[in-house]
Order: C-alpha cells, then structure tokens, then sequence
C-alpha cells in the first residue's frame, strides 16, 4: 500500500482513459478555439472598419460642406454687379448697339441641322443587398468566395 | 491460469457507464441542438422582438432632407444650402476658464469678459453665440474634436442662402425659419426641393457598421430666367423708379414664342437673405399678385376682340366727335379733343378713348367679355409661381355690372389685370394668335430623373391673320404715334402705353396714374415681349414720357444680350438660310 492517495486513486481507477475520446475532445477544442479566434479576429476587424468608415463619412460631410460652401463663395464673387465693377476696373465698358457690327456670312444657315450623338449610358449592376442575419451573412461570404475564384479566373 | 483469469473482468461501474453515455450524448446533442436554434432565432427575430431589444443599443434620428438647389437658365446659382453653427457651453464641464474664455473669444469675436462670465457661470448651459457662419463654427469644432474645447456644444442650423443677393426675389421667395419655402419659386415647388425627411437608426454598439446617414436631396430646379437679363431688369427699373419718382414699378420679359419668363422684377423688392428686416408686402410678388387697371394698354386687345368677332375691319371708321354719351357715363378722349373720322389704325395710333368704346358697344357685351375672357382676362395664367392672383372682370351677370363696363373696359378702366395676364394677353398677337402659359421653370432634376417643362398653349383667342394685322397696327403706334419713345434703331417695335387712372372709392384720382407700355420685337418675327408699369411716376404726364423711354432703355440692352441682330441683317439671313431664333429660352 502506497502512502501517496493520487497513486492510489489512480491505481485503483475503474475506467481507462480512452484516447479516441481525449484525441476527438481535443480536435473539438482546438476547433472552437480556431473558430473562436476568428470570430475574434473577423469582430475586431468589423469593430476597426466601421470606426474608419464613420471617420471616412465624417470626413466626406464636412468636404461636402466646405465644397458647398466654396460654391457658394464662388456664386457671391461672380454676381453681376461685382463682376462689372471688376470688368470696369480693368478698363471694359458695355457695348452698346454702335459698337456691335453684324457680319452676313454668304452661304450661312443658322438653323442648320446639327449632328447629335447620344451616347448610350452603360448600365451599372443594381448593388446586391443581403439581408441583416445569419442567412443573409452567410450569403455575403458565399458570393464573396465565389467572386473571389472567378476574379482569379477571368485574371 | 484459468479461463476465468484470462476473461475480461466484471466491472459494474463501466457497464453502468456505457450505458448512460448514450444518453448523455443524447441529452447534450439536444441541448446543442437548442442552443443553435438559440443564436439562429436571435438572427431572425421577429420585428416587434426586434424593436423590444432595440432600444438599448439603438436610437432613431430624423435626417432632414437637403433642399435642392435653384440655378438659373445657365446654371447660375439663385439659391443654396449653407449651414451656420449655434455654440454654447457646459460651465461645469470647463477645467480652464481663462483660457477657454480666452480661445473661444478670440474666434468668434466676442468680449473676452463676456465668454468668461458665461464659462464661469452656475447654469448647466450657456449660449454663446446663436448663428455664426459655417468656417468659425468648424474652427470652434476643430479644437473641440482635438480636445482643447471640450465643454463647448455645437449645433448646426442648416440655412437657405441666396448668393446673388436681392436679384430675383420675388421670383425666388424665401426658406423660412422651419425650413419650408414661401413665396416664388421656394414656396411654389416647397414639395419637390425640400425631399424628404428619413428617419434612420444609428446603432450605438461599436462592433456596428455605421449606415451611410447621408440625408435625402430634394430636387433642384433650373429657372428660365436668365441672370444677366434679371439684373439688366432690376437695374433699369431702379433706375426708371428714381429718375420718374415712382413709387414702385414692375418690368417683365418673356418670350412670347413658349411663355418662357426671362425677367420678372417689381419695386420695391427685398434681400431674401435677410427677409425678417424686409416689409412683409414686399415678399409679394407685384407681377403676379397685383392688380391694377391697364388703361389704354388694353386697347389693342379692345381692336383684336372686334376685327376677330368680325365686328369690325381693319378698314373700319366711325366719326370720333370726343366724346361718348351712350355709355351711362360720359366717355372722353385723352385729351379732350374730337378727331373725326378715324380708321382702326388711327384709333390706336391717337390712343382713343372713344373709338375703344365704340367697337365695345357695336361689339355687345356677350361678345366683348367672351373674347376677353379667351385673352384670359379674370383668370389665372397657371404661371409656375405661388400666390398668383387673378384679376377683376365683371361682366354682364354681376350685379354691380352696368353698360358703362362696357365702354370703360374697352379702354382699360373698370377692369383690373395682373402685369402677367396681361404681357400673356398681349403676347397672343406677337405669337400668331396662340396664347402661351407663362413659365418660369425650365427643368426640374430630381437624382437620375430630368423632367422638362414643355410649352403650354393657353388658347389661341385670335387668328393669326388678326394677331398679324393688330401688330401692325400695333408697329404704326411705335413709328407714328404718341409712343415714338419706344423707337429703337435698326429694329422694328410693335407697342402701345398705358396711362391709367388709380381708382379710389369715391372715383379716380386726378393727380396720380400708373403708366405701362407693351411692346415686342423685332415686330415680324418677335423673340421677346416687355412690359414697363410704373406707378404713380413723377417726371411726366403721359406714359409715352415716361414708360416708353424705359422699354427703349431695356431693349437697347436686350438685343444685345439677346443676340437678336438688327431687321436688315436678320432679312439678309432669311434671304440665305431661313429665320433667326437665337434664343431657344
């Protein structure tokens, strides 16, 4: 009889570790844990690109507002009164009926017909929308990993 | 060794094990199972369940729409969007007042001692300053965002600027303090430019894609009004109000070919920018929403009426002793004077009173008042624009009618018009007898979607022999007749002025008058039609003084901008090549 009650427990075991069972537990393990870290890695990823794309909205806002802003400078510099006091600054005056002589150009048609090409819009791909669930996220990496193989083969 | 030994032993606990393991398995299979459902039926939640958890993590925020912006026939912008700021501060947020007091006073330009009473202050929030301009109020969120003005709050306050200023008031109206339009085009197509407001739901947990929270646009609305003829017109009628002291005026320009309005001004007028300092009678829109009686202006429809209804020729005379008796009301010319036998030229060439009357009375009242009614008179245009008003026509059913009516409103008394029914009246004849619907919107763009505005004929009310033969008559009065200030060289003008007296209640007034003149030109082939309506001016007795020099200013300037050229180089192209329709407007 051994003084050391772990030997003992151990010797006297009824069961006898299976290493099938242990191997599968393991795999499952490590399994969960690969599935964990990239549900992880996939969250953090999610997490950083939606603070970058708030930071890219915040962003193109405040353009647009200082791109309407400049438009509207631009519309106040060139008001008709402004740009005549600038024109008479520089030395213009307006023309009056004297100083404008017509010219006939022999063989002139104003109304002539006029070539028009009309260029066919090319219509772009109405935008995929997946639904907001599991379903749906599913979907998104689907076709993104379908999308992905046909990328490689039309390359 | 007995077989015993070499037999596997009995072992009770391991049976008893392999037979619960199934179950067990079993039982966690299911609670696995369940699980999954679990998480599945969190992904698809019923809405109601939905909206029951939402509020914790998220919130609902109304985005206004972007109002669409309004340009001019080139694509000049009348009307935009800009944004001003209201900046106000947290006191007890603020860790150093001095230099908190210090920073803020310096952008927005306020007493230092000021901002530092309010950091200072026990009240849990503080207006600082309630509109500043949009680059002071990023500055101020500039240093915010980079922590130097924490406990400063900014709210943006989204505002209509119109960057031409005053040019185009009336036209335009104005975006009020909640944000809808009134007046003008603001207020007549509020619907269309103001989109629509969407609510959306912004989520609070970090792990969440923001949505693109970018608001709706509501349309934007190209005018046919062109900006330089627009200032060209609001300068010369500043100019006519300060030379003929009138008390106001109103100049429109149209083509009479579609309708299209390329100028429309009244005075006095307002700064849109600025239209709580204006007076409220100055938003309206006097073109459309005044009435006043043209006077002899009206002739010329008097003259059309009667040569359409076959009452009278253009050879038609009567005996004009200056004075008509048979009205109910004693009917005198102008001046006074009796002119003979006058032919239908003549009578609009001397602008008589008499005459005027005499083809309403051969005419009747039936048909007067149904061959005015076609020229649209008591009607509305259906002119694109708010608050038009219709005028005053009484005829034979109205009980305050009587036949003096008659007599008085085939020369412009009695009977009452906007300055847009009756440039739309008039322009029937400059366009061959068809009537067209004024208009002032040339396209409205609406994302993808460009709706155009298509000319509308309003009627045809005469002939084109009729309208041919009444612009003729209409040319004499410019190059014969009292109107020979409305002569422009090199250019042939068809015309008639207007001197109107002011009705009060006990009568006219003798001492006061409105004074108009319409005419097109060039007269065969007319690209433009101006109406000149100066009241109560000063520096004249008679419209021939005083309105017809203007229409000569305005035009003098209009074929230049225009690019219409004189008659003898537009005859010289028809002779190589067909007519000359520069302005497609």
């Amino acid at each position: 009889m051994t003084s050391n009650p772990i030997q003992h427990t151990f010797r006297n075991r009824q069961f006898k570790v299976q290493r099938q069972v242990v191997a599968l537990a393991a795999l499952g393990l490590f399994v969960a844990i690969i599935i964990g870290a990239l549900y992880l890695a996939q969250s953090t990823s999610l997490a950083t690109l939606g603070r970058q794309l708030e930071n890219l909205i915040a962003q193109r806002n405040l353009l647009e507002q200082q791109n309407e802003q400049l438009r509207e400078e631009i519309a106040q510099l060139r008001t008709v009164p402004r740009l005549l006091a600038r024109a008479q600054e520089l030395g213009f005056r307006e023309a009056t009926l004297n100083d404008i002589e017509p010219l006939v150009l022999a063989g002139y048609n104003p109304n002539r017909p006029s070539d028009e090409i009309v260029l066919a819009a090319a219509a772009a791909p109405p935008p995929v929308v997946y639904e907001e669930n599991f379903i749906g996220w599913l979907q998104q990496q689907w076709d993104a990993f379908i999308g992905q193989f046909q990328g490689f083969a039309t390359s | 060794m007995t077989a015993n030994a070499t037999a596997r032993p009995l072992n009770p606990q391991r049976d008893v094990f392999n037979q619960r393991l199934p179950l067990v398995i079993v039982i966690m299979v299911i609670v696995s199972g369940a699980l999954l459902l679990r998480m599945l039926s969190f992904q698809q939640l019923a809405p109601e369940v939905l909206n029951e958890l939402r509020p914790d993590y998220d919130r609902e925020v109304r985005l206004a729409a972007a109002r669409g912006l309004v340009y001019d026939h080139n694509g000049q912008r009348l009307a935009v969007n800009t944004l001003e700021y209201r900046i106000g501060v947290s006191p007890n947020l603020v860790s150093d007042p001095p230099r908190t007091a210090r920073l803020l006073a310096t952008i927005l330009g306020i007493d230092e001692l000021e901002v530092f009473r309010a950091v200072t202050s026990t009240a849990v929030w503080e207006l600082l300053a309630s509109r500043v301009p949009a680059e002071i109020g990023q500055q101020v969120e500039q240093l915010k965002n980079d922590g130097q003005l924490l406990a400063v709050t900014i709210e943006k306050i989204p505002r209509r600027s119109y960057p031409q200023g005053t040019l185009g008031a009336q036209l335009l109206g104005f975006v009020g303090g909640d944000l809808k339009g009134y007046y003008g085009v603001e207020g007549r197509f509020q619907d269309q430019i103001a989109g629509r407001a969407r609510e959306e739901i912004v989520s609070d947990i970090p792990f969440a894609v923001p949505n693109d929270t970018e608001p709706d646009r509501g349309a934007d609305i190209y005018l046919t009004i062109d900006r330089d003829i627009q200032f060209l017109v609001e300068s010369q009628l500043a100019l006519a109000v300060d030379q003929t002291g009138a008390t106001g005026g109103t100049i429109i320009v149209m083509n009479p070919r579609n309708g299209n309005i390329l100028g429309m001004a009244s005075w006095p007028s307002f700064d849109p920018n600025a239209f709580l300092t204006a007076d409220v009678e100055a938003w309206r829109n006097p073109a459309i929403s005044d009435e006043y009686e043209p006077g002899s202006v009206l002739k010329v429809l008097t003259v059309a009426a009667g040569i359409e209804a076959g009452t009278i020729t253009p050879n038609w005379t009567y005996n004009d002793q200056g004075r008509l008796d048979i009205c109910g009301v004693p009917v005198l010319n102008w001046d006074r004077r009796a002119y003979g036998v006058v032919d239908t030229t003549g009578l609009l060439v001397n602008s008589l009173n008499v005459g005027a009357g005499t083809i309403a009375l051969e005419m009747g009242p039936n048909s007067f008042y149904a061959m005015m009614s076609r020229f649209g008179m008591g009607r509305l245009t259906g002119i694109n624009l708010a608050a038009e008003a219709d005028g005053t026509m009484l005829t034979m059913g109205d009980p305050e009618w009587s036949q003096s009516n008659l007599c008085t409103n085939a020369f412009g008394q009695g009977i009452a018009v906007t300055p847009l029914q009756l440039v739309t009246a008039v322009s029937a004849i400059a366009n061959d007898g068809l009537m067209m619907q004024p208009n002032v919107v040339e396209r409205i763009v609406d994302g993808d979607q460009i709706i155009w505005s298509q000319p509308t004929a309003l009627g045809r009310p005469i002939s084109a022999d009729t309208a041919h033969t009444v612009r003729d008559m209409m040319v004499q009065v410019v190059n014969q007749g009292l109107d020979e200030g409305a002569r422009l060289s090199g250019y042939t003008v068809a015309g008639k002025t207007g001197t109107a007296e002011i009705p009060i209640p006990t009568g006219y007034r003798t001492d006061r008058f409105i004074m108009s003149f319409i005419g097109f030109l060039p007269a065969d082939d007319p690209q433009v039609i101006v109406l000149v309506k100066l009241d109560e001016p000063t520096s004249g007795n008679w419209a021939s003084q005083v309105a017809a020099p203007v229409f000569r200013q305005l035009a003098e300037r209009l074929v230049i901008l225009l690019e219409i050229p004189p008659d003898a180089v537009r005859q010289a192209l028809i002779e190589q090549g067909g007519a000359v329709n520069a302005i497609q407007r």
